[in-house]
């Protein structure tokens, strides 16, 4: 696109005023960029762009991929940068691409990684030509924004450019069907000792053949639509993978790599991180990474502690686990981690959406699209529902299963710690939204304060 | 009793399916059928015919299915068999779709509605309604807004929030024993004041609502909230 004289003009005030924000103490992450798209609708695509430009999107996992992505680059000296700590829509993108140029545009290093919200892919990809694209998963995700996954994949097959290389998900039908004609590199998760063919969740967002309809023989079903299957009628099958780990243990993996057997770390063996270890490894393999490099690198990676952390006192856990809010799909993979925890277990369940609880009523009814039967296993020995909607988490409880003597809910979040009791669990799960990290953290600190006076008295 | 499920396996977008787990769970002795895409629809007549939410390539499919039913679809509501419709799943028995190109998807025009469909603009919000002397609370979350044609009677009348469209003072469409609405997801184990007319309509009245207690106060929390913080 041509850079016209008022190009410039909007460039130059979004870059002071990105320099009044910070002498402000701001983070200047969105607004310069909003500024800017406001004054030229095209900014993005006038800003000249780095030697290479590597996309990340899909539903869930997004977030955890990009970050392992930069830290290992950030680990190997790669010279780029990254929205990890802005927004991963159009805005924090135009924010990101003035940040990181010079007062005429230009790019001050070769490669950038940007996290991209599939439902901002509209405002950026018409603009900014991904050189590699890399999609986790396509899920059911907030009926608000993203309505169903049809949805988004036709939102993604319609703005993803033609011939832009694809890193996809091959055990996902949706995923793996994205830009048919573009060229393409799968990952996948070979069958494991415990995959079945049998579905355990409510939302199956493949019901049946993506190209005709038929009837779908799963070889394995590993949790909602994940899993390898074939059409009973066209013959049409998940893809075969590049990358495939063949092997878990509960600290590293083992991966055929383009046909190269390798070892990487893990820094944990629920699905979800493999998956997301795998993709990253995928991504920067394309990159023209090493295995070795990478798996040097993962090695002192852990996953954030925004999303997971373990706190331990006397042999009891207080664990931090995110679990996206009006995310069906997360919250279930996080209420099946923990039925698969070792030990007994209580959780604390702070699932009101932030906002919408102080300004109107949350649309619940995503309760009835997350698995809570998970929760009613004999494993969890207490459930505290906490929060405006308490009562609603109540009943949806009760309809999973989960008898009423193992529930405790109030309306009050201050109030969940107390109504801990500790002598029962072996460990704490904490699930939040990403608004209420503060609160989840000063819950844990409560937790294990309680846990150490209870471990304290039984040394008396 | 038998509880006919209509292609459960795509029309359940928004936690719908629940319904009628709810309804099973009130009525442990109900037969329930679910009826695949790739399957024949049993239309018997008795108990209820439950239709969820599905996508815009779905909608067009599931007319297709059910345009060789329509006249038993018909016979079924003139003679009182009772109709669970949720989220979009009352365009498939309206009149017509009409789409942002201007091209139309007829419906199996039953239901004396029409609705516009745009893409770009979802509609997200939040519903109170008069329902028989009670409240009725829910969540809208839609790409359509619908529009009545004559003859046309509502489900709800709207106190707080959007009717079939933002100026039509009621929701959903009531033709006999036939109830469908906008509302998505798990309206039934919200709702039991409208969970137990639907009971009545599938010929079961006065059975006790599966954790009756408990769903009664969350409605009654969840209704509370709805005076204090929507206009």
């Amino acid at each position: 696109m041509k850079r016209t004289p008022y190009f410039y003009l909007v460039l130059f005030i979004a870059k002071l005023t990105r320099r009044l924000l910070l002498m402000l103490g701001r983070n200047a992450t969105n607004f310069p960029g909003e500024l800017a798209i406001w004054l030229c609708k095209s900014f993005i695509g006038r800003m000249p762009k780095p030697e290479k430009v590597v996309c990340i999107t899909g539903t869930n996992g997004k977030t955890t991929v990009a970050n392992l992505v930069e830290d290992v680059l950030d680990r190997t000296g790669a010279d780029f940068y990254c929205n990890r700590n802005g927004s991963n829509v159009y805005s924090g993108v135009a924010s990101l691409l003035i940040s990181n140029s010079d007062w005429r545009g230009r790019p001050t290093k070769k490669l950038a990684v940007f996290e991209l919200d599939e439902r901002s892919s509209n405002l950026i990809l018409p603009y900014m030509r991904p050189d590699l694209m890399l999609c986790t998963n396509i899920f059911r995700d907030s009926y608000k924004r993203n309505a169903h996954p049809e949805f988004i994949l036709d939102f993604l097959n319609k703005y993803i450019p033609d011939g832009v290389p694809m890193i996809l998900n091959a055990d996902d039908m949706m995923c793996s069907g994205l830009k048919p004609g573009n060229p393409r590199t799968y990952f996948s998760i070979a069958k494991q000792p415990g995959d079945g063919g049998g579905s355990r969740n409510i939302v199956q967002d493949v019901p049946a053949c993506p190209k005709c309809g038929g009837e779908l023989e799963w070889d394995f079903r590993r949790y909602h639509h994940i899993g390898r299957a074939v059409c009973k009628e066209c013959g049409f099958a998940s893809p075969r993978a590049e990358y495939t780990v063949t092997e878990l243990t509960g600290t590293d993996m083992q991966a055929d790599v383009r046909g190269r057997t390798c070892r990487f770390p893990l820094a944990n063996s629920a699905y979800i991180n493999v998956y997301n270890s795998l993709a990253a490894i995928a991504l920067l393999c394309e990159l023209g990474l090493t295995p070795e490099t990478i798996a040097g690198a993962l090695g002192s990676i852990g996953i954030s502690a925004t999303r997971y952390m373990e706190e331990e006192a006397n042999g009891r856990k207080a664990i931090l686990h995110l679990a996206k809010g009006q995310n069906p799909v997360a919250c279930s993979r996080a209420f099946e981690n923990i039925r698969d925890y070792p030990g007994k277990k209580a959780v604390i369940l702070f699932l009101d959406d932030f906002f919408d609880a102080q300004h109107t009523v949350e649309n619940i009814s995503w309760l009835y699209d997350a698995d809570f039967e998970f929760l009613a296993d004999q494993s969890v020995v207490q459930l505290i529902a906490a929060g405006t909607r308490h009562w609603d988490v109540y009943l949806r409880l009760l309809l999973a299963g989960v008898p009423a003597e193992k529930i405790d809910h109030m309306p009050n979040t201050d109030g969940a710690a107390e109504a801990l009791r500790t002598e029962e669990p072996d460990s704490v799960f904490i699930l939040y939204d990403v608004y209420t990290i503060s609160l989840a953290e000063d819950t844990q600190r409560l937790v294990m304060e309680r846990l150490k006076k209870e471990a304290a008295k039984n040394a008396d | 009793m038998r509880i006919e499920v209509l292609f459960p396996e795509y029309c359940s977008l928004f936690g719908d399916l629940f319904n009628v787990k709810y309804l099973q769970d009130c009525l442990p002795e109900a037969e329930r059928i679910d009826v695949s895409l790739r399957d024949e629809p049993e239309l018997k007549g008795e108990g209820l015919v439950y239709l969820g939410p599905m996508s815009e390539r779905t909608q067009e499919r599931v007319i297709k299915k059910l345009m060789p039913y329509r006249d038993r679809i018909r016979e079924l509501i003139d003679s009182g068999t009772a109709f669970l419709l949720t989220g979009n799943a009352m365009e498939v028995l309206g009149s017509y779709i009409q789409c942002e190109d201007g091209s139309r998807i007829e419906g199996l025009g039953l239901l004396p509605v029409y609705a516009k469909r745009k893409m770009m603009r979802r509609h997200n919000s939040v519903f109170l309604g008069d329902w028989n002397g009670g409240e009725v609370t829910g969540f809208k979350s839609q790409f359509t807004m619908a529009w009545p044609m004559e003859g046309a009677k509502g489900l709800f009348t709207v106190k707080k929030g959007v009717g079939l469209n933002k100026k039509c003072p009621y929701e959903g469409l009531r033709v006999n024993n036939l109830f469908a609405t906008y509302l998505q997801g798990p309206i039934l184990p919200l709702n039991p004041c409208f969970a137990k007319s639907l009971l009545e309509a599938m010929g079961a009245p006065g059975v006790k609502l599966a954790f009756e207690e408990e769903a009664v106060e969350a409605y009654r929390a969840r209704t509370a909230d709805f005076h204090a913080k929507v206009r």
